[in-house]
C-alpha cells in the first residue's frame, strides 16, 4: 500500500468499514427478526403450556360438557375430543384417497393443459376461505336435509384436506422416475398396475406425510364447522349422524364468554393437547418427508 | 412389489386400525338410539334448560330423570333458534322475541312462553363501586352515542353523591339475532321516540353508533363487559349475577329506581296475565300505577317455537314442554326466574296440546 | 389388461374433474344465494359505508372491506419485514447447526390453529396492548390518528398482531425457499468482486427473488384476509370506520361467521352471501396474481 497521497485510500478505507458496518446492523437485523419469530412462538408456548399444564386431568378426557355450569360441578371436554375424532377420522377417509386419486389422473393420465387447468382449481380450492365453505356446505347439506351432522363437518374437512393432500401427492409422483414406469411397462406390466404397484407404493411416504400434515391442519379448524355441527353435543358422542362438538368448536364456545375461569381453565387444557398433536404431526411429518425423499432419490439410480 | 419400508407398513397398519376404529365405533354409535331432543336459540333462557336437562349431568339432569328423554340445547341466539326451527334442523327453538317481530318468521309454529325473567344493565367502570341509578331516557342516549363520558350531567343528576371517574363508555350488544337486544330495544322504544324512530324494537341492529363493541351471547356480553373498563351491556340476570357485575337500577314509570329481582319482575308481570292467542305477554315499562310500584321496568317473558306438526318428535316435545311449565318452574327461582303465574301455567298447558305429528 | 387401464383412468379422471365441478358448484351457490343482494344493491354495496339496517333492508360492504383492509394490509406492513429478516437470516446467515431446527420452528407458527391463537390473543394479548402498548403508543406517536387511545382490548389493532402472526411464516418459508434457490454462482460472483453479505443480499438474492417475494406477500394477504374465527375474537366486532386502530373493527370473514346463522331477513341472507362472494373474488384474484407472477418470473429466468 502506498504510504503518498492518502486520502483516496482512506475514504475507501472509510466507505469499506461503513459498508461493514452497514452489513453487521443488517445481519443484526435478520438475527433480531429470527429472534422475534422465535420469542412469539416461545411466548404461545409458553402460556398455553402454563395455563393447560394445570387443568389437565382425567376428567377432561372422560366427562363431557355441562355449558354454564357454576364451579365445582365435574365437567370436561371428552365431548370436544371425540367428536374431533370422528369428524376429522372420516375426513381423512374421505379425503385422503380422492386426493390421492385427483394426484394419480393429474401425473399419470392427464395431458399437460389438462393438468395445468386442474391443478388451477385446486389452487383456488386452496384459497376458499374456510368460512366460506362452511356456508355453501350449509346450503348444501344443512338445509336441503334439515340437519346439522359431524358427517357434514367431515365434508367439510375433506374438502379443505383435498387440495393440500392432492399437490403433495403430485409432488411425490413426480418425484418418481420414469425409467422405473417405463421399465415396468416394458416387461409387460398393464399400465394401472404399474401406476398402483410400481409407482405409487413408491410414493407412500410422501402421501403419508402430506396426509399429516393435511390432518392436523384441518384438525384446528373451527369455522367450516360452525354451521355444520354447531348444536354439537355437550356429552361424548361417537354417532356422526349427529351434530358433533370438536375441540376447536368447545374453545371457540368458551372463548366467545363463559363466565367460569374453570371453564377457560378447561379450554387451554384443550388447547394445549390440540397444539401437541399438531406438533408431533408435523415434526413426525417432516421427519417422514426428509426419509422418504432420501429413499427416492437414493432409488433412482 | 417393491418393498415399501418397515416404518411406512407401520404407519399404513396404524392409519387403517384407527379409521377402522372409528367407522366401526360410530357406526354403533349410530344404531344405539334414544329418545333425544335437540334445541337452539336465545342464550336468555339456557340457563334455565340447563338446569333443567344438563345439572349435574345430562343423564342425571331433573327432566331426563324424570321422563328419560335427553334434551340438547345449543344456544346462538334467539334469531339462530327462530331460524333453525323454520328450517326444521332442530325440534324446538327459544326465543325472548315473539315470532312477529322477525321479518322472516316460523308460520307454522306453535308459540309459548316458558320462563319469565328481565333484563340487567350491567356495566364495568374501575373507581364505581356503587349500584348507579339509570334512567331510559338516559340509557337511550347512552346506546345512541349522544352520551360520551360516565360523568356526564345526566348521569350525575340521576345519581348524586356518586363520584364518577370521567371513563369513555363502551356500550357493549350482541353480534347476531338476539332476543335480549330485542327487548332492550323494545324498553327504549318506549321510553326514548328518538330511539323508537332510529331503531325501534330489533332482535339485530347492524351498525350501532357510538363506542361500540359486540359480544357473541349473552355470556359474551357478560365477559366483554367484565373485560372493559367503561362498557355497559344488556344480559339475563343470570349472567350479570354469576360474573359478578354490577347491574344498575332502572327507574319505572313510578320514579322509582328498581333493581332487578325476583319480587320487582313479578310485579312487573302483573301487567300482562293472560297470553294472546299466538302465546304473546308483553309487560316491558308498567304505567305509574299503584300496583307497579315496584316494579322492574325490562321485564319479559321468553318463548319456546316448535312446528305444528312435528313428526316424531311430537310426543317427546310435548312432555318436555308440559313439563318444563309444571315441575321445570320449580328450578326457577334458583336461576333467577320467576315461576310463571298460574294463569300463564294453564293457559300454556292447553296450548301445548296443539303440538302433533 | 386395457380394461384395467380404462378403469383406473375414469375413475382417477372423474375425480379430478370432479374437482373443478365442487369449485364450480362453490361458485354457483353463493352467486345464487347473492342474487338477491346484487339485484338490489348492484355494485355500490361495495361502496357505501354505515349501512347495514335489517329493519329498513339497506345494506353495504363499506365498514367491513374498510377493516378487513385495514386488518390486512396492516398485518402486512408488520409481516413483510419481520418475515424477510427471518428468511435472510435463515437462509444466509445461520450456521447449518441453526438454521435447521429454527426453520422448523418458525414453521411450527403456521400449524398453530387459528382458534388457538384467537383464543390467545384474546387472553393474553389483548389486555397487554391494552394496558401498556397503546399507552406507550398513544404517548409517543398520538400525533397520528392511528394510534388514538384503546377502551377495549379487542380492536382491530390486536387482531393485526394477531394475523401478522399467523402471515410471518407464509412469507418466510416461501422466502426462504426462494432464496435457497438463487443460483451459487451468482452469489460468489458477487462476494467474489469483495461485495459484503448484506450487499450481495440487496444486489443479487431480493431482486432475484423479487417477483416470488411479492407472491409471497400477496398470498399471506390472501391469508389474513379469508381468516374469521381468530379475528371474530379479538377484533372487538365494532362497526365503526375511524382512524383509530384501537378502536373495535369487523372484517368481512368475521362478520359472516358472526351473522349468518340467525339472519332475519332474505335480504340481510343474501347480502350476508354478497359479503362472501366479495371475499371469494378476493381470494381468487389473490391466488390467480401469485400464480401469474411465480409463471412469470420462472419463465424470465428460464425455469419454466
Amino acid at each position: 500500500m502506498s504510504a503518498v497521497a492518502p486520502s483516496p485510500l482512506i475514504r475507501r478505507k472509510d466507505r469499506l468499514r461503513r459498508r461493514k458496518a452497514v452489513n453487521r446492523g443488517m445481519e443484526l437485523l435478520a438475527m433480531a427478526a429470527a429472534a422475534i419469530g422465535l420469542a412469539i412462538l416461545a411466548i404461545l408456548v409458553y402460556k398455553i403450556v402454563r395455563n393447560g399444564a394445570a387443568a389437565l386431568n382425567w376428567d377432561l378426557f372422560t366427562l363431557g360438557q355441562i355449558p354454564d355450569a357454576p364451579p365445582g360441578i365435574p365437567q370436561g371436554l371428552a365431548n370436544a375430543f371425540a367428536g374431533t375424532l370422528v369428524i376429522v377420522g372420516l375426513a381423512a377417509a374421505m379425503g385422503i384417497p380422492y386426493a390421492t386419486l385427483v394426484a394419480i389422473y393429474l401425473v399419470e393420465f392427464a395431458p399437460r393443459r389438462v393438468r395445468n387447468f386442474i391443478s388451477l382449481i385446486l389452487d383456488v380450492l386452496m384459497g376458499v376461505p374456510a368460512i366460506v365453505l362452511g356456508i355453501f356446505y350449509y346450503e348444501l347439506l344443512v338445509l336441503t336435509t334439515h340437519t346439522q351432522r359431524g358427517l357434514w363437518g367431515a365434508i367439510a374437512l375433506a374438502t379443505m384436506m383435498l387440495p393440500l393432500v392432492a399437490r403433495s401427492t403430485m409432488e411425490v409422483l413426480l418425484l418418481v422416475p420414469n425409467s422405473l414406469r417405463e421399465a415396468s411397462l416394458g416387461l409387460g406390466v398393464p399400465r394401472w398396475r404399474t401406476t398402483l404397484g410400481v409407482v405409487l407404493p413408491q410414493t407412500m411416504g410422501g402421501i403419508v406425510t402430506g396426509s399429516i400434515l393435511a390432518v392436523s391442519r384441518v384438525a384446528g379448524e373451527a369455522a367450516p364447522l360452525l354451521f355444520l355441527s354447531a348444536l354439537g353435543s355437550t356429552s361424548v358422542d361417537w354417532n356422526p349422524l349427529h351434530p358433533l362438538s370438536t375441540v376447536p368448536l368447545a374453545i371457540l364456545g368458551i372463548a366467545e364468554g363463559s363466565p367460569y375461569p374453570e371453564d377457560r381453565a378447561r379450554a387451554w387444557a384443550a388447547a394445549l393437547v390440540l397444539m401437541i398433536f399438531i406438533l408431533v404431526a408435523s415434526l413426525s411429518a417432516r421427519w417422514l418427508a426428509a426419509r422418504s425423499r432420501r429413499k427416492i432419490l437414493g432409488s433412482a439410480r | 412389489m417393491p418393498k415399501t419400508g418397515m416404518l411406512v407398513k407401520i404407519s399404513l397398519a396404524v392409519v387403517a386400525a384407527a379409521t377402522i376404529a372409528t367407522v366401526a365405533v360410530s357406526a354403533a354409535g349410530a344404531a344405539r338410539q334414544s329418545t333425544s331432543l335437540s334445541g337452539a336459540g336465545s342464550t336468555f333462557v339456557q340457563p334455565l334448560i340447563n338446569a333443567w336437562t344438563q345439572l349435574p349431568s345430562q343423564s342425571q339432569s331433573p327432566f331426563t330423570k324424570a321422563k328419560h328423554i335427553t334434551v340438547t340445547y345449543g344456544g346462538g341466539g334467539s334469531g339462530a333458534g327462530v331460524s333453525d326451527i323454520i328450517a326444521k334442523t332442530v325440534a324446538f327453538g327459544a326465543s325472548d322475541a315473539p315470532l312477529t317481530s322477525y321479518a322472516t318468521t316460523c308460520k307454522t309454529c306453535v308459540q309459548t312462553p316458558w320462563a319469565l325473567s328481565g333484563t340487567a344493565m350491567i356495566y364495568h367502570i374501575s373507581g364505581v363501586t356503587k349500584t348507579l341509578n339509570m334512567s331510559g331516557p338516559v340509557l337511550a342516549k347512552i346506546y345512541l352515542g349522544t352520551i360520551k363520558y360516565w360523568d356526564d350531567k345526566a348521569i350525575k343528576a340521576i345519581n348524586k353523591g356518586v363520584s364518577i371517574p370521567h371513563t369513555a363508555i363502551t356500550t357493549v350488544h350482541r353480534d347476531s339475532s338476539s332476543g335480549t337486544t330485542y327487548n332492550f330495544t323494545d324498553f327504549l322504544s318506549h321510553v326514548s321516540s328518538t330511539w323508537k324512530n332510529k331503531y325501534g324494537a330489533t332482535t339485530l341492529i347492524g351498525t350501532w353508533p357510538g363506542n361500540n363493541v359486540q359480544a357473541h351471547g349473552s355470556n359474551g356480553v357478560a365477559a366483554a363487559v367484565a373485560n372493559t373498563n367503561g362498557a355497559i351491556g344488556y344480559v339475563d340476570l343470570w349472567y350479570g349475577i354469576t360474573a359478578h357485575l354490577k347491574y344498575m337500577s332502572i327507574e319505572n314509570q313510578h320514579g322509582r329506581f328498581v333493581q332487578p329481582t325476583l319480587s320487582s319482575i313479578a310485579q312487573a308481570s302483573k301487567l300482562d296475565t293472560t297470553p294472546k292467542a299466538d302465546g304473546t305477554l308483553s309487560i316491558v315499562n308498567p304505567p305509574n300505577k299503584t300496583k307497579y310500584f315496584g316494579a322492574y321496568p325490562i321485564s319479559t317473558y321468553t318463548y319456546v317455537d316448535v312446528q305444528k306438526h312435528s313428526g316424531s318428535k311430537a310426543t317427546p316435545l310435548k312432555t318436555f314442554l308440559l313439563w318444563a311449565v309444571t315441575s321445570g318452574q320449580s328450578h326457577a327461582a334458583a336461576n333467577y326466574f320467576v315461576p310463571l303465574p298460574s294463569g300463564v301455567v294453564s293457559w300454556d298447558k292447553t296450548h301445548i296440546k296443539q303440538i302433533v305429528s | 389388461m386395457r380394461f384395467g387401464d380404462l378403469i383406473l383412468q375414469l375413475v382417477a379422471g372423474a375425480a379430478a374433474f370432479g374437482v373443478v365441478v365442487i369449485v364450480g358448484v362453490i361458485a354457483y351457490k353463493l352467486v345464487d344465494g347473492a342474487r338477491l343482494s346484487i339485484s338490489t344493491f348492484g355494485l355500490g354495496f361495495l361502496v357505501h359505508q354505515n349501512t347495514w339496517d335489517i329493519t329498513n333492508g339497506h345494506f353495504a360492504a363499506g365498514n367491513f372491506i374498510y377493516g378487513t383492509a385495514v386488518a390486512g394490509f396492516g398485518a402486512l406492513v408488520l409481516a413483510t419485514p419481520l418475515a424477510l429478516g427471518i428468511a435472510i437470516y435463515l437462509s444466509e446467515l445461520a450456521p447449518r447447526w441453526i438454521a435447521g431446527p429454527v426453520t422448523a420452528l418458525i414453521e411450527t407458527l403456521a400449524a398453530i390453529p387459528s382458534v388457538i391463537l384467537g383464543f390467545w390473543g384474546l387472553y393474553v394479548l389483548a389486555p397487554f396492548l391494552l394496558s401498556d402498548v397503546d399507552p406507550a403508543l398513544h404517548s409517543a406517536l398520538g400525533f397520528i390518528p392511528l394510534f388514538g387511545t384503546a377502551t377495549s382490548g379487542s380492536n382491530l389493532f390486536t387482531a393485526i398482531v394477531v394475523l401478522t402472526i399467523m402471515v410471518i411464516p407464509i412469507i418466510s418459508s416461501v422466502s426462504r425457499e426462494l432464496f435457497l434457490g438463487v443460483p451459487t454462482e451468482l452469489k460468489e460472483g458477487a462476494l467474489g468482486l469483495g461485495t459484503t453479505r448484506w450487499e450481495v443480499i440487496r444486489g443479487v438474492v431480493l431482486p432475484y427473488s423479487r417477483s416470488g417475494i411479492a407472491a409471497a406477500t400477496i398470498l399471506g394477504l390472501g391469508r389474513a384476509i379469508g381468516e374469521a374465527i381468530a379475528v371474530l375474537l379479538v377484533a372487538g366486532g365494532g362497526t365503526q370506520i375511524s382512524a383509530n386502530l384501537f378502536q373495535s373493527g369487523n372484517t368481512i370473514a368475521a362478520r359472516i361467521a358472526s351473522e349468518f346463522q340467525g339472519a332475519q331477513t332474505a335480504l340481510e341472507l343474501a347480502s350476508i352471501f354478497y359479503l362472501a362472494v366479495i371475499l371469494l373474488v378476493f381470494s381468487f384474484v389473490v391466488n390467480l396474481v401469485a400464480r401469474l407472477i411465480i409463471r412469470r418470473s420462472a419463465r424470465r429466468l428460464g425455469t419454466a
